[in-house]
């Protein structure tokens, strides 16, 4: 029980570098001038790699040599952590016609690289790429027979070289410029394990820039304060850097990874899965806290930029400073941290396979898909089952045909059912690219020889439920209107859904108004609990994906809330939803994530909490956030961080999975969506990320503009 | 069976009192106070707001076990995280019977009432004697300004704060800050002369204007009227309570 009368003891929440060195950087990223170092043509691969017949890995190792090389070192006077890009984009291996002949018959995933998993990059640093390069001939002399490993391993050390080349003239460059120190850190690393804090943040930098110019996106970055820590702690230990220098370091590292996001694939700008997890649990279980995780917030506070998204691992016993200090980067807007409860993602991750080591250690991927770092191919996103749709068809065939309702909820049950067979059948062929570089940096594949792409430890799929409290309202407003009142008739319904509720806005009202909601009443909620349980069924009645793993469900949106109602761009084939029964018109909004439909009148955060709190989140365990608006005039009082901080330990003691909280002010948003100008720097959650307002599309904006807002 | 008239249940009212929060704002209000920021309470009857976002129903009727068994399964979490109910309107007293008996219902749990004290004494006692604290909206000293003003003469209200002053129950003075009218030197000093000796007192909140005060009404067809300038700057003298030796602070603003 959090105690109001004893203030916490707040934690200093300020950087304590001097912080005019890179606040210079910061600025120079945001007016984007370090665009001004980038190439102009990029590279052509394609000669190459059909003259001399290469294979698909070796051209896969190919395009990471090339893209090294391509790299011209760039050092900037006031920098000490080092890499910019200057290649301006990924070049195709295959032709246009080449690739279809290559992907005949075979399903891609999204853009086709691999995406959205995380790397071991606890053991690429402290191994270093020279010994993974030990690892790798070590295998290929005991595989020497095998042509596939063979093949796989040369092109792994292909991209290794690659990498220690570009390495090297960056040190080079270093040494040209005068720069000493950051040569002699490139002389080290990635090659060797760093010997201290500034030497594993450079490593990081270069070994996750490279996962980008390989073609990969959604590249997280894991649980740094658990991996990064014993670096530091040495250094503090030994004071070879004390907390401003350590935090000065960190800063640059932040700020670094903001450079090149215009140039990474997402569905919107900013959805570039820089994630980073925070907290938790040690892999034996004890409490991961540490002076880099309060170091870590405070380094987000300082920088205030979109990357690294920050996330953090918390459990009901959570102490309330810690929660304060990650409140201060919500009182900021930045949209995270998300909060992960430990006590309900490990029990669901143990339940669904995942030996209890590696639940322990779990990250978020992109969004808020738990992964396991290093030993997941998990494609956690393959796609969502669209909750409304099954509602409302369920709705309008069970009342033509004049059913019971418990037929109706047969009928949703069976379309959810479908929808995540079709699913599972369009991934059947699933067809995942080579990727040596990215195996480097993965448990086993050099030592099995084997490709990440052939599968690691966990091969998983995970499918949203999208836009699901809508369904659960439709379901409620029909139980409670047509068939436990009997007030509404069924043809009328029917009407004037059919009509887009015009010239029956009577009836909408009462949809609206006098029929259950979810996150407000019982009869709604308890239907939602329905919807997932049909749902976690569904998945676990399929037995294998295909790839040797099952169907995860989870409880996000992705951006699916605002594909089925306005239509997926440039793709016709799934029209969205027209008016349903909760009373929302055709092309209104869906929620996004677990939130209540933006249509319905809800009391707030303590109903939506209970509402959601209740879904059977051990057989969840795919993730997806209560996402939620806070008004700005919460902060407004002191005591206002104090309070949003018990909110989210509510959320802990609750038993709910996952949290965002995004803190808005209404006006600002309608400002910055007629005067772009003045609100550049202006960020929000979009729907598992955050990113600028201003550079989003007009229909996510105007979505997180009908969000519901909480303690105006 | 007593049934009430709310026209909004919210959750996490952070400006409404200690803790985690949730507010039942009771429709229908006696004062008529020119800067109200919410003109969807001074009718005790359902209304109907129009505005942009579509067509909204305000008020709903609710029986005091309805309204209780709904806040009754938050309580706890109410509790645990050093918060409560709050009682808010309109002019919560309008509907004492009812309150009452919807507090009888609550389980034990940190109840506020947030009130202009116009109402009879009786009622007031009535509800005021099953709350842990109270707000007590003091807007102006002088008689024929009150009227002016609000619309009603504030003999009751003054009354009520003697009242409240004997009865045990800890409470706030809330005073809104309108440009000219209640931010003067002779209104604030007449209040805090009128406060700082009175028992149970704990601090004055000063609530600045806020301008979008205007915004509803339209919604609701009626017409706001300023009986000021609302451009003229609001004067937020503290120094004038810490004079009389009454604790102040100046809240965020008036809340909506």
């Amino acid at each position: 029980m959090l105690d109001i009368a004893a203030e916490p003891q707040l934690l200093p929440s300020a950087v304590s570098f001097n912080a005019a060195r890179l606040d210079s950087q910061k600025l120079r990223i945001r007016n984007l001038e370090h665009k001004a170092v980038r190439l102009t043509a990029a590279q052509n691969l394609l000669a190459e790699c059909d003259r001399e017949g290469l294979s698909w890995p070796r051209r896969a190792a190919r395009l990471v040599r090339r893209m090294c090389e391509a790299e011209q070192p760039y050092i900037h006077a006031d920098e000490r952590i080092v890499f910019t890009r200057t290649t301006p984009s990924v070049p195709p291996i295959y032709t246009p016609e080449q690739w279809s002949e290559k992907t005949a018959g075979r399903t891609l995933h999204e853009l086709g690289p691999i995406s959205n998993i995380c790397a071991d990059w606890s053991n690429v640093l402290c191994e270093g790429l020279l010994q993974r390069k030990r690892v790798a001939l070590k295998t290929r002399r005991r595989l020497a027979k095998e042509p596939d490993a063979v093949e796989f391993l040369d092109c792994a050390i292909e991209t290794i070289e690659a990498v220690l080349g570009l390495a090297a003239r960056y040190a080079s460059e270093a040494r040209r410029v005068g720069k000493n120190d950051v040569a002699e850190i490139l002389e080290r690393v990635p090659a060797l394990p760093p010997r201290n804090f500034h030497e594993a943040l450079q490593s990081l930098r270069l070994l996750h820039a490279v996962v980008w110019m390989g073609g990969h996106y959604h590249v997280g970055l894991g649980r740094i304060d658990q991996y990064l820590w014993p670096y530091l702690k040495q250094d503090l230990q030994t004071h070879r850097l004390d907390t401003a220098g350590a935090e000065e370091l960190l800063a640059e590292f932040f700020i670094s990874l903001n450079k090149d996001s215009d140039l990474y694939p997402g569905v919107q700008q900013g959805d570039n899965g820089q994630t980073i997890m925070l907290g938790g649990r040690t892999h034996d279980g004890r409490d991961a806290v540490n002076e880099l995780t309060y170091m870590a917030i405070r380094v987000a506070l300082y920088t205030n930029m979109i990357d690294p998204k920050v996330n953090l691992r918390i459990t009901e016993s959570t102490e309330l400073p810690l929660l304060t200090l990650a409140t201060e980067l919500t009182r900021r807007g930045l949209g995270f941290p998300q909060y992960s409860n430990d006590a309900v993602v490990i029990p669901a991750l143990i339940a669904n396979g995942y030996d209890p080591v590696d639940a322990w250690n779990y990250t978020v991927a992109a969004c808020w898909e738990f992964i396991i770092p290093g030993k997941g191919m998990e494609v956690v996103n393959i796609g969502a089952v669209s909750m409304p749709l099954a509602a409302d068809q369920a709705i309008r065939a069970g009342l033509l045909a004049r059913e019971s309702f418990d037929s109706i909820l047969r009928r949703t049950a069976q379309h959810i059912k479908e929808q995540v067979r079709d699913l599972v059948e369009r991934y059947w062929h699933l067809l995942l690219p080579p990727a040596p570089y990215y195996s480097v940096l993965m448990d086993g594949c050099l030592e099995a020889g084997r490709d990440l792409s052939c599968g690691l430890k966990y091969n998983n799929y995970g499918i949203h439920g999208a836009a699901s409290s809508s369904a659960a309202d439709a379901l409620a407003a029909v139980r409670k209107l047509v068939f436990i009142e009997k007030s509404v008739k069924l043809e009328e319904l029917l009407e004037a859904m059919n009509a887009n509720f015009k010239g029956h806005e009577d009836l909408q009202e009462r949809l609206l108004h006098d029929a259950p909601k979810t996150g407000n009443d019982p009869e709604a909620d308890e239907l939602l609990v329905r919807l997932f349980d049909t749902f976690t069924d569904a998945c676990e009645s399929i037995m294998s994906n295909g790839r040797g793993g099952r169907i995860r469900p989870g409880t996000g949106s992705a951006m699916y809330y605002v594909w089925l109602t306005r239509g997926k761009p440039g793709d016709c084939s799934d029209p969205p939803i027209g008016a349903t029964a909760d009373g929302r018109r055709k092309g209104e909004f869906f929620s996004a994530n677990l939130a209540p439909s933006p249509q319905a009148q809800v009391r707030g955060p303590i109903s939506v909490l209970q509402a959601f709190s209740r879904l059977n989140y051990r057989r969840i365990c795919n993730g997806g956030p209560i996402t939620m608006e806070l008004s700005d005039s919460v902060f407004a009082d002191p005591d206002g961080l104090t309070k949003c901080a018990m909110l989210v330990s509510t959320f802990a003691k609750l038993g709910c999975q996952q949290l965002q909280l995004n803190t808005v002010n209404l006006r600002t948003l309608l400002d910055a969506r007629e005067h772009p100008e003045r609100h550049r720097n202006l960020i929000v959650r979009v729907w598992g990320w955050s990113g600028y307002f201003c550079e989003l599309g007009p229909e996510y904006q105007e979505h997180i503009i009908a969000r519901h807002l909480y303690g105006d | 069976m007593q049934s009430g008239v709310i026209f909004d249940i919210r959750e996490f009212t952070v400006h409404d009192g200690p803790g985690i929060r949730t507010t039942v704002f009771l429709k229908g209000c006696p004062l008529r106070c020119s800067w109200c920021h919410n003109p969807e309470g001074m009718s005790c009857h359902r209304e109907i707001i129009e505005s942009r976002s579509g067509k909204r129903v305000v008020g709903r009727l609710y029986t005091a076990e309805q309204l209780s068994s709904i806040l009754n399964r938050q309580v706890s979490i109410l509790n645990a995280n050093g918060g409560g109910v709050t009682f808010s309107g309109g002019e919560p007293l309008m509907q004492a019977a009812f309150l009452a008996a919807v507090i009888d219902n609550l389980s034990d749990v940190h109840v506020l009432l947030d009130t202009s004290g116009y109402a009879p004494e009786r009622d007031f006692r009535r509800v005021v004697q099953q709350c842990k604290l109270v707000y007590f909206d003091l807007k102006l000293i002088d008689r024929a300004a009150h009227v002016r003003h609000t619309g009603v003469d504030n003999t009751q209200i003054l009354n009520n704060l003697d009242v409240l002053a004997t009865m045990n129950v800890p409470f706030v003075i809330r005073v809104p800050l309108i440009p000219g009218v209640t931010d003067t030197d002779e209104n604030l000093w007449a209040i805090a002369k009128r406060v700082h000796r009175l028992t149970g007192l704990i601090r004055v909140d000063l609530l600045p204007y806020n301008r979008a005060a205007g915004g509803k009404y339209a919604a609701l067809r009626k017409q706001f009227r300023p009986t000021y300038d609302e451009n003229r700057p609001i004067q937020a003298k503290l120094g004038l309570f810490a004079a009389a030796c009454v604790q102040v602070r100046i809240a965020g603003t008036i809340p909506n």
